[in-house]
């Protein structure tokens, strides 16, 4: 008789036990992160710091007790720079490791892969770069800063201390011919003049032809929205040629680090503005610099990509325990509010309802003869205000479209 | 008038001299010996890295440049070595190979050195003509470009190497029948087309951005100016790479760099079904 | 017709040969029953690409026509069934602009294929002018982004890809995960047995015939040029079936699936699976992509090397082709047993090796 009581209490104290463990590893159950970074092929000299700086927010996070008490994994996949990779990720990081949010994605084309597949889940997807704007989907929330954030403190500014006259060298796809409109409208609202366009296909290196139509035109200055490792060879070609005019940018400078990698004085007299560069010096800054560099000593520049990659994790975790829930619905509740907002490095960013873009800090920085970097001004914060202001309100309606200022929402 | 004349001249300059070099190599790997080789960019980024390197160091920029080349012919000789040399009698094989080799190759680039380093600036300065100033190095690449050619020339038709090497890629048995020794000649002639790639990409890694991948901007160029050339590569490519200069050179002046690229490539394909042997079948019937 | 399943021009023959056909059928047929929705999914995604691979197969392997074009006409159909679907509407209409998408890459495969091969287009100067031809769409296609491109609601959108259009549906469902897979399954089957059928008739001896000695093809009696023709239509029309139903999978196309480095995948894949057999592509080409993928999802940083030194290795080692010289192992193991086979094995293995030129 006895043994049956010990037996049974026994039993019931496994139960109990193991009962017990279940339950705390339901709530230690970590929060997945899915990440689609490219760390190889050409991307990857943009990629790399945009890893690490989620590396890095997951780490704090979770030494400073997760989000909501989980734990957080972050499952890294790198897609190599092909959208077919992109989209084939994307669909496993979905259905397969059932992450809770996906982030990541480089070019606005590995963005566009991943739309329609996170538009068919309630997955709530970021988007950490400065890209052309205007996509307005509710499922996504865009971090870095965009066009009317950019160009409407840099041009302004170009045209008043350098003239108005304006040649635009811009890559020929998506993201250079939509801020090459940009600087057409923003032109015209200035009464300025744009004295040629050059369109250049990815992967041109050579720019002899291009360096002659500049000095043809005589422009006053130049908007340089070139992209990518073989378009930057224009710096070095310009320079060789003495071309010696003044330069905007909204991607050079803090994105592609170019100061760092040309000798001087290639970026001499580029200016550029920015809600990040790792020349920023604030109290917040330097402590984010400082753990950042603790952590990847090699780290050639912190770029504005990467330290936002390190903020979608915060604004996540900020948004995640203010919903007290994972859910995308639950997400956007808090968003709605217009309370989503972080203290990053840079200073306070906000989530905006309608857009789901991101309010910045804008800096406009020139470089140096000896590529240093100086603040030339500070504009305090800059609202998404452009996709509200043409009919995008992510709280009524999603319209899953990107706009651009020759592409219009319909009214209805 | 004349700057415009310069600039013109200039601008021919520019686009031949960038055909001309990173053709070269391939003209003698691709074109003499059969060797579809996909690594071709990954010897011209060698050329290029290890002339930063050197400057780096200390070393003048035109001693690093020449070092580069010869280190690229090496690395060649030794690639050749190792897994071109099977490759002889199936050709078409040789393009899965250097295709796998360049994969290798660039992604261990990234892992060893990083992501991209640090340019060393162009040399020599500028110079004005008219309302156009203009960069010096770029005309030292012009003549960087004819000294190939007629290096290339001088190996292959003057020398007795020359004669044996061509010799060995008409009918390799025959010639080793007759004493030659094969397998050096080809060797020797994979690492002059390596030690030329490498040569590109020292005398353009100055004026480029360097990341491992550089090599890519190459190779659609130099397989275009090799194969519009034809079956007789010295004869060939550098009228070809003249012709695609002057047509790329127009578009690019008068609609822009998009309509300069396909325009080029437009004209590749009519070159093509016009002479489908390439330039040089018609060089050589006028010749004989 | 049965009679054509087996013959000189495709390895495999006999009860063997089938009933192992049939075993993987099968298990292909039962497998979503076991495995898991992704896997599903994942693995009808890789059956898109084959279509493309036994195109080249036959273009390159049997026709002797090297052709750095597949992405051409994947482009082509892909765009083309997305700019059918966005205008055509969704529903079941998507199958008619599948269908038609295809018809648009045979077109103009028949256009570019007449041009090439009446122009006596051959050997390296095929590829380069395929290759050209690629080029120029892709850097065309790169550079609509403004809303000025667009046939009618369907917009091209530049490199950021053209999106918007329905998948593949019947009335108002879509098909997708175990329906795509079957559907899927089904089409390489035809597909498969469609290309071995053409192989082993009187048309698939001359268009080996034609890869062997053109001149001698035509000294009896035959217009190579037509069969030719014939080859590179078929060939591309099936690249260009690949590329509709890439486009249907993810709603969504760029030019980065048209430019290089996609334009060499194809090649890459024929080349390491053995490009001198239909099963052997079809076998290699599933194997390597699968490959691909998992060396990807698994080893970060590593994998270009890994996939670079898997390339390699199969070349240096296995210079059939990877699933040629496993196969020829596992027979010169069969064989060790049953000598008498032997010749019959040389006999094909000969005949795989003569297309070397």
């Amino acid at each position: 008789m006895k043994s049956a009581y010990w037996l049974s209490t026994a039993l019931l104290g496994v139960m109990l036990g193991t009962a017990a463990m279940v339950s705390t590893s339901r709530a230690a159950e970590p929060l997945k992160i899915g990440l689609l970074e490219d760390v190889s092929g050409d991307l990857a000299l943009m990629g790399m710091p945009k890893l690490h700086g989620s590396e890095l927010a997951v780490e704090e996070i979770n030494k400073s007790g997760g989000i909501l008490g989980r734990q957080i994994e972050l499952i890294h996949l790198d897609p190599q720079g092909d959208n077919a990779r992109y989209q084939e990720f994307a669909r496993r990081l979905l259905s397969r490791d059932k992450v809770d949010v996906l982030i990541g994605g480089i070019t606005s084309a590995s963005r566009e892969a991943i739309r329609p597949i996170i538009d068919r889940t309630t997955t709530p997807y970021f988007y950490t770069n400065q890209y052309e704007g205007g996509v307005c989907d509710a499922s996504m929330i865009s971090m870095g800063a965009i066009p009317e954030q950019q160009f409407s403190t840099l041009i302004p500014w170009m045209v008043e201390k350098f003239g108005k006259k304006v040649y635009v060298i811009a890559a020929d796809y998506n993201f250079g011919q939509i801020s090459a409109e940009w600087n057409r409208k923003i032109m015209k609202d200035l009464g300025g003049e744009v004295v040629g366009e050059e369109f250049i296909p990815l992967g041109i290196s050579q720019f002899a032809q291009t360096i002659q139509n500049i000095q043809k035109a005589k422009p006053d200055w130049l908007l340089t929205i070139n992209v990518g490792a073989a378009q930057d060879s224009f710096f070095e070609q310009a320079a060789a040629a003495n071309l010696n005019l003044p330069m905007g940018s909204s991607i050079k400078v803090m994105l592609g680090f170019e100061h760092k990698r040309f000798k001087p004085p290639a970026l001499n007299n580029m200016h550029a503005t920015a809600n990040w560069f790792e020349e920023i010096d604030t109290p917040e800054a330097n402590d984010f610099k400082k753990r950042w560099h603790a952590k990847f000593p090699d780290e050639t520049y912190i770029n504005d990509m990467g330290y936002n990659a390190y903020n979608a994790l915060y604004m996540y975790k900020a948004l995640v325990e203010k919903a007290k829930s994972t859910k995308l619905e639950d997400l956007r509740k808090v968003i709605a509010t217009g309370q989503a907002c972080i203290d990053a490095p840079e200073g306070q960013v906000c989530i905006d309802p309608k857009s789901q873009h991101t309010s910045h800090r804008m800096r406009l920085i020139s470089v140096g003869p000896q590529h240093q970097v100086t603040v030339e001004k500070d504009y305090g914060t800059i609202q998404p205000y452009w996709l509200g202001e043409i009919g995008c309100d992510l709280t009524k309606k999603n319209d899953k479209d990107q706009y651009t200022p020759s592409h219009l929402p319909n009214k209805s | 008038m004349s700057a415009e004349l310069f600039s013109l001249f200039y601008q021919f300059a520019d686009v031949f001299a960038f055909l001309i070099l990173s053709a070269a190599g391939l003209a003698i790997v691709f074109g003499m010996m059969g060797v579809i080789n996909m690594a071709h960019g990954e010897f011209i980024m060698c050329g290029a890295y290890v002339t930063v390197g050197l400057v780096r160091i200390g070393l003048p920029l035109a001693v690093a440049q020449g070092l580069a080349a010869v280190t690229a012919g090496l690395v060649g000789v030794v690639v050749e070595f190792l897994i071109v040399r099977r490759f002889y009698k199936r050709p078409l094989d040789s393009l899965l190979a250097t295709w796998g080799l360049s994969l290798i190759v660039t992604q261990s680039m990234l892992l060893i050195v990083g992501s991209s380093i640090t340019g060393i600036g162009t040399p020599e300065g500028s110079f004005a003509i008219g309302p156009y100033t203009f960069s010096t190095y770029r005309l030292v690449l012009f003549a960087c470009a004819v000294a190939v050619l007629v290096g290339l020339y001088i190996v292959f038709m003057k020398t007795r190497f020359g004669v044996l090497a061509r010799a060995t890629m008409q009918n390799a048995e025959m010639a080793r029948a007759l004493g030659a020794r094969t397998g050096r000649i080809y060797a020797i002639s994979f690492g002059i087309g390596a030690g030329l790639a490498g040569l590109c990409g020292a005398l353009y890694a100055p004026t480029m951005t360097l990341i491992p991948t550089m090599g890519a901007t190459f190779v659609v160029e130099s397989f275009v100016t090799v194969v519009v050339g034809g079956a007789n590569v010295l004869l060939g490519t550098a009228p070809a790479a003249v012709f695609l200069a002057m047509i790329r050179m127009a578009l690019n002046a008068s609609y822009g760099q998009i309509i300069g690229q396909i325009g080029m490539l437009f004209a590749v394909i009519l070159i093509i079904r016009v002479l489908p042997e390439g330039l040089s079948s018609v060089l050589v019937r006028r010749g004989r | 017709m049965l009679k054509l399943l087996d013959g000189a021009q495709t390895l495999g023959k006999g009860w063997t040969f089938w009933s192992c056909f049939l075993i993987v059928l099968a298990a292909a047929l039962i497998y979503p029953a076991f495995a898991d929705s992704y896997d599903v999914g994942n693995f009808s995604y890789f059956l898109i690409w084959i279509f493309m691979a036994l195109g080249l197969c036959l273009m390159w392997g049997y026709g002797g026509m090297l052709s750095f074009g597949q992405t051409f006409f994947f482009g082509i159909s892909g765009y083309g069934y997305g700019v059918l679907a966005i205008n055509m509407g969704g529903g079941s209409t998507t199958i008619a602009a599948l269908a038609l998408a295809v018809v648009m890459a045979m077109i103009a495969a028949g256009i570019l294929g007449y041009f090439m091969i009446w122009g006596g287009i051959n050997g390296i100067f095929f590829g380069i002018v395929t290759l050209s031809a690629t080029l120029v769409l892709a850097f065309f296609l790169g550079q609509t982004a403004g809303p000025e491109w667009h046939i009618g609601p369907a917009r091209l959108n530049g490199f950021n890809g053209m999106k918007g259009m329905d998948p593949l549906a019947v009335g108002d469902t879509y098909i997708e995960g175990s329906a795509l897979y079957y559907v899927m399954v089904a089409l390489i089957v035809v597909v498969y047995i469609g290309l071995r059928m053409l192989l082993n008739s009187r048309i698939g001896n001359v268009i080996v015939a034609v890869r062997e000695n053109p001149q001698r093809a035509e000294m009896l009696g035959y217009d190579v040029r037509k069969y030719q023709l014939l080859t590179f239509v078929i060939g591309s029309a099936l690249a260009g079936l690949s590329g509709a139903l890439y486009t249907s999978w993810g709603q969504f196309i760029t030019p980065s699936s048209i430019g290089l480095p996609a334009a060499a995948m194809p090649i890459v894949w024929v080349a390491f699976s053995g490009r001198s057999d239909l099963t052997a592509t079809l076998v290699g080409s599933f194997l390597l992509l699968f490959a691909f993928q998992t060396i990807t999802v698994y080893s970060q940083q590593m994998a270009l090397i890994l996939m670079g030194g898997l390339l390699l290795a199969t070349v240096m080692l296995a210079p059939q082709g990877f699933v040629l010289g496993i196969g020829k192992l596992v027979v010169d193991r069969w064989t060790g047993h049953r000598r008498g086979d032997t010749n019959a094995v040389m006999a094909d293995t000969a005949r795989l090796q003569s297309d070397e030129t």
